[in-house]
């Protein structure tokens, strides 16, 4: 506690900063399973393993492509459109069978798949610690309000958060196919009976779901060790996040996001042991007060 | 849909019915049983015990196993959860009647085997769990530690840090029992050995934490002179990223039981950060005895790998229960601890010895610094300094004062 | 007070007793001592079940209460120079309560919502417990818990867990075959109509997540009993996601389900684990197959066979 009276202002901001960073990759990871609870109506548990996949994915594109700057260019645009192929044949041979059905069975069912999918990256990659290494532009740090670092990659995360942001809003309000999505979401059968091919939108809608998924692994694999069990530390924080936030939300997804990464890092000032407790409190005290979550949801 | 159901279901029933058809095993071998986690971030460590394991049971079989009998053995995987370990531990003793066990690098499953075999009277070897309670507090005549524990990795550590000239120290690690049992091996030692350290601050992260850089900060602005960092697992290789990307390994020295292991340096090849003070068992190229490139050699011919301190862990039980029924000459499980208490044997990193009292292995610990190399595509431990074994283990009467209660 | 359904079924649930009584006799061990994990497992699958098959409630964190009755016996135990007996009594009691805290924190949120702050809560207890290690071991665990000699031995857990299992089981099916339970059963298929001819929905409710979270502890202190040790790894969400596997398999809508669920769940995991690492790959399958042809798990499968054979 008494690192707090050493602490003035400059040093709050600068927390805040690298909350903001770490929020950037829940955020991804989150809107992607946002818009999948909240069009699809499915509380898709195997979303954690897809980030995991996108994560080991991009080790092997990076590796195949010498392991240096292009690998991890390559591995941004490859890795996650691997993950989208990978749930583009899940979607087909398995979820969209699943619509109508109840979130209790959706829900064992996503868990079944995590497990399958979690067994299936360890018979590919196998047990190793993997590492993808951050490319050199990014390397390194800028010293921050009286030198305390801040890693460049971190700000690259910063600029990467809000432009998907931006992406993903127009994409759900602005285009013909967001449109349908959210219309889909709250009547199917309305939708269908327009004419229009609902299977598809949903199809759609998953694979941008899941691609989301697969491009938070990306964007995390260089800043920690790409292991077995990734799936499991982030589909909790990430449902927490969702709900906060309101189903189908990309603002509150956003907004969840935001509030999860703040008052870790924040919450490390005042209590630093107990600077995880707080992101939960505040799940418990949104959900107390707005029970379907901060902003609107579509069901 | 009546037809699938009833195929689905037959189907199960099928497979629960294969399931219950156990390989049935030759008589007259050793049988022995290994429950350790092979899911999950733990993995990677765990595999190479079973590689080095394997390795020295291939030879010890080949060159006519013990007393005439070969060594057999059969791994279950606990997941990382105890209450499965457990389980899992008492099928291997009551149903499958192994001999001997092994295992496991979770902590709590070990202790909780720990108490069963005591009353089973089941000798134990324990191959990566690295709670001091294994041999002192819950101690006792049937188990057996093969590989360090955090008291001794931290009276390792103090001996090496005491020689340094840094005084402000700040404490940070993995909230959990490994972490805070390391990080308080390591400052209470260092306080002994030099009443003048102070600590500044403590910061604990979640285990599994993946973004230090609030931390780093914080850490930063009280400018401590060291850092002792005690992470576990992948906690390893994450804080060491952070450490480059923030910089924080070229401000402030920073050490972690383990920070040169290949396991931990391997992965990140050339981006690992230089300049990381850490403790270990086992380098490949260190020393560069013939034991330890026969071992090396041989490991990867089998295996197309380097082997790591997991494997020796391995490699030595195997070694250390083939001499242990030799020097007892029957299959006799009270001769066999009996002849193993205070057995000394080869190794690649010199004479182990399995001391008397506590029946903890004596391995010697390397304190370096890690470096580039240009002999490697990743760092190596570099300013090697070598402590014995019998130097930084906790005395008898010390282990032993813990069990008396 | 007659219920032709039980009438029918008495016989066997006798059958099983005896059969049950008698296993040690016949059988190794190890076995006896699977049998003792399966019935206090299925156990704290049943009680899941009471809120969550029969009361329609997303009890997503079930393992918490079960945890905490561990604990809290192995802590009676250990801590005080009380009489151990009163551990047993202790720790489903602070589950009971804990199910009621929870209870009434989530009770206004519904389905999703309150599973997911159940899990939120859950997990707060579990990180207090998990580093509050001074007193509760922390990921170490508490292991070699002393216990009266009748029931240290491995027959005598076996016996006691049997029992215990059995009354508790009597009970439940009481309260499920009672007023109480048919009003719990009218709230999961249309809580507005049962606000309606009188129910007090929340109260019902309330009621039946501490019973669950009671019969939960119960289930905990009998695993203290068989295997001596407790780990905080017994209230994380992954072990509540596995007994709700454990109903669905087999059979949400029956009392027996989660037992059979339960059962089936451990002797894979025991024999599987003996074959294969990728044990997480096949329950995922069998889980999968589960949920596309038997939606109503084993019992519900042939509880629907038996009915086409009566029929025809």
């Amino acid at each position: 506690m008494e690192s707090v009276l050493g602490f003035i202002s400059p040093k709050i901001l600068s927390q805040i900063l690298v909350g903001l960073s770490r929020t950037v990759i829940l955020f991804i990871v989150s809107s992607g399973l946002s818009l999948i609870l909240g069009v699809l109506r499915i509380p898709n548990v195997a979303h954690g393993s897809l980030y995991m996949i996108g994560a080991f994915m991009a080790y092997t594109v990076s590796h195949l492509f010498g392991g240096g700057n292009m690998g991890f260019w390559m591995a941004l645009v490859l890795a996650p459109l691997g993950v989208a192929v990978v749930s583009f044949a899940a979607e087909r041979s398995l979820f969209q069978f699943l619509y109508e059905r109840e979130h209790l069975m959706l829900l064992l069912l996503t868990f079944a798949m995590s497990l399958v999918f979690g067994d299936l990256v360890k018979m590919v990659w196998g047990g190793e610690y993997r590492s993808v290494p951050v490319p050199s532009i990014f390397q390194g740090y800028i010293n921050l309000f009286g030198g305390l670092p801040f890693p460049i990659y971190s700000f690259f995360l910063l600029v990467v958060g809000p432009v998907i942001a931006i992406l993903l809003w127009l994409l759900t309000n602005k285009t013909k196919i967001g449109k349908i999505s959210r219309a889909a979401a709250v009547d199917r059968e309305m939708v269908g009976a327009v004419g229009i091919n609902v299977s598809w939108v949903f199809a759609t809608v998953f694979i941008i779901g899941c691609l989301l998924a697969g491009l938070g692994g990306v964007l995390v694999a260089p800043t920690v060790s790409v292991t077995l069990g990734m799936d499991h530390t982030l589909i909790m924080e990430a449902f927490l996040i969702v709900i906060m936030g309101g189903l189908g939300n990309v603002w509150g997804a956003l907004l969840g996001s935001l509030i999860f990464g703040l008052t870790q890092s924040l919450g490390i000032l005042v209590w630093p042991q107990f600077g995880i407790v707080f992101p939960y409190l505040a799940v418990v005290v949104v959900l107390l007060f707005r029970p379907t979550g901060l902003l609107r949801s579509t069901w | 849909m009546k037809r699938y159901s009833f195929l689905a279901l037959a189907s199960v029933l099928l497979l629960s019915v294969l399931c219950v058809y156990s390989v049935s095993q030759a008589a007259n071998t050793i049988k022995v049983g290994i429950v350790d986690t092979y899911t999950g971030p733990a993995t990677t460590f765990t595999n190479d015990v079973l590689d080095g394991f394997k390795l020295a049971v291939q030879k010890i079989n080949a060159s006519g196993g013990i007393l005439g009998r070969k060594i057999e053995y059969t791994t279950r995987d606990e997941k990382f959860k105890p209450d499965i370990g457990l389980a899992m531990a008492k099928e291997l003793v009551l149903k499958e009647k192994v001999d001997i066990l092994m295992g496991t690098i979770n902590s709590a499953t070990t202790l909780a085997i720990s108490d069963f075999v005591r009353k089973e009277k089941i000798p134990f070897f324990v191959t990566f769990a690295k709670s001091d309670k294994i041999v002192a507090e819950k101690g006792h005549r049937y188990i057996f530690n093969m590989n360090e524990n955090t008291e001794m990795a931290g009276r390792a550590a103090a001996i090496a840090l005491a020689k340094k000239p840094y005084v402000k120290y700040w404490i940070a690690g993995d909230d959990y029992e490994y972490g805070h049992a390391i990080a308080e091996g390591v400052w209470d030692n260092l306080k002994k050995l030099k009443p003048s350290v102070q600590k500044v601050g403590e910061t604990w992260w979640k285990v599994g934490e993946a973004d230090f850089t609030p931390y780093i900060t914080q850490i930063l602005a009280a400018k401590p002179d060291f850092i002792i960092v005690a992470t576990g697992g992948s906690g390893m290789v994450n804080f060491q990223k952070a450490a480059k990307a923030t910089g924080l390994s070229q401000k402030v020295p920073f050490y972690q039981h383990t920070a040169t292991e290949l396991s931990v340096l391997a992965p990140q090849g050339q981006n690992a950060p230089e300049g990381v003070y850490g403790t270990a068992n086992y380098f490949f190229y260190y020393p560069d005895t013939a034991q330890n490139k026969a071992f090396v050699a041989d490991f990867k011919k089998a295996y197309n790998r380097n082997p790591r301190i997991g494997a020796l862990y391995g490699y030595m039980t195997a070694q250390f229960i083939a001499e242990g029924y030799k020097k007892a000459g029957k299959i006799d499980k009270e001769k066999f601890v009996t002849a193993l208490e205070g057995m000394s044997l080869d190794s690649p990193v010199g004479k182990l010895e399995i001391r008397k009292c506590d029946h903890q292995l004596l391995l010697p610990m390397y304190f370096g610094v890690t470096k580039k190399d240009a002999k490697y595509e990743f760092l190596t431990a570099s300013g090697i300094e070598t402590i014995q074994g019998k130097d930084y283990v906790p005395s008898c009467e010390e282990v032993l004062k813990h069990r008396k209660k | 007070m007659k219920n032709p359904l039980l009438r029918g079924k008495l016989p066997w649930v006798i059958a099983a007793l005896i059969v049950l009584f008698l296993l040690p006799v016949f059988l190794d061990r190890f076995y006896v001592y699977l049998a003792a994990i399966i019935l206090l497992t299925g156990l704290s699958a049943t009680s899941l079940n009471f809120v969550l098959g029969y009361g329609g409630v997303f009890q997503f964190h079930h393992a918490v209460f079960y945890g905490i009755g561990a604990y809290g016996t192995a802590l009676m135990i250990i801590k005080s120079n009380l009489s151990p007996w009163l551990g047993f009594i202790v720790g489903p009691v602070v589950a009971g309560i804990l199910g009621f805290v929870i209870g009434v924190i989530c009770i206004r949120l519904s389905k999703l919502y309150f599973g997911m702050l159940q899990i939120s809560l859950g997990s707060l207890v579990w990180a207090i417990v998990y580093r509050w290690y001074s007193f509760t071991g922390g990921d170490d665990g508490i292991h070699g818990v002393p216990l009266p000699d009748i029931i240290s031995s491995p027959n005598g857990a076996y016996y006691f867990t049997l029992i215990v299992t059995a009354v508790s089981m009597f009970i439940l099916y009481r309260m499920i075959r009672s007023p109480f339970g048919s009003a719990l059963q009218g709230i999961r298929d249309n809580p507005v109509r049962s606000e309606m001819i009188g129910v007090n929905v929340k109260l019902q409710q309330l009621l039946a997540l501490t019973i669950a979270g009671f019969f939960g502890g119960v289930a905990g202190s009998l695993f203290v009993v068989v295997d001596n040790t407790v780990f905080p790894d017994m209230m994380f969400w992954t072990l509540s996601l596995e007994l709700i596997i454990m109903c669905l398999l087999g059979g949400w809508f029956s009392f027996l389900g989660p037992m059979v669920g339960a059962g089936i769940i451990v002797l894979l995991r025991t024999y599987v684990s003996g074959l294969t690492v990728y044990w997480a790959l096949i329950l995922g399958i069998i889980m999968m197959l589960v949920i596309f042809f038997l939606p109503n798990g084993v019992l519900g499968y042939l509880d629907r066979f038996v009915k086409k054979k009566a029929r025809s």
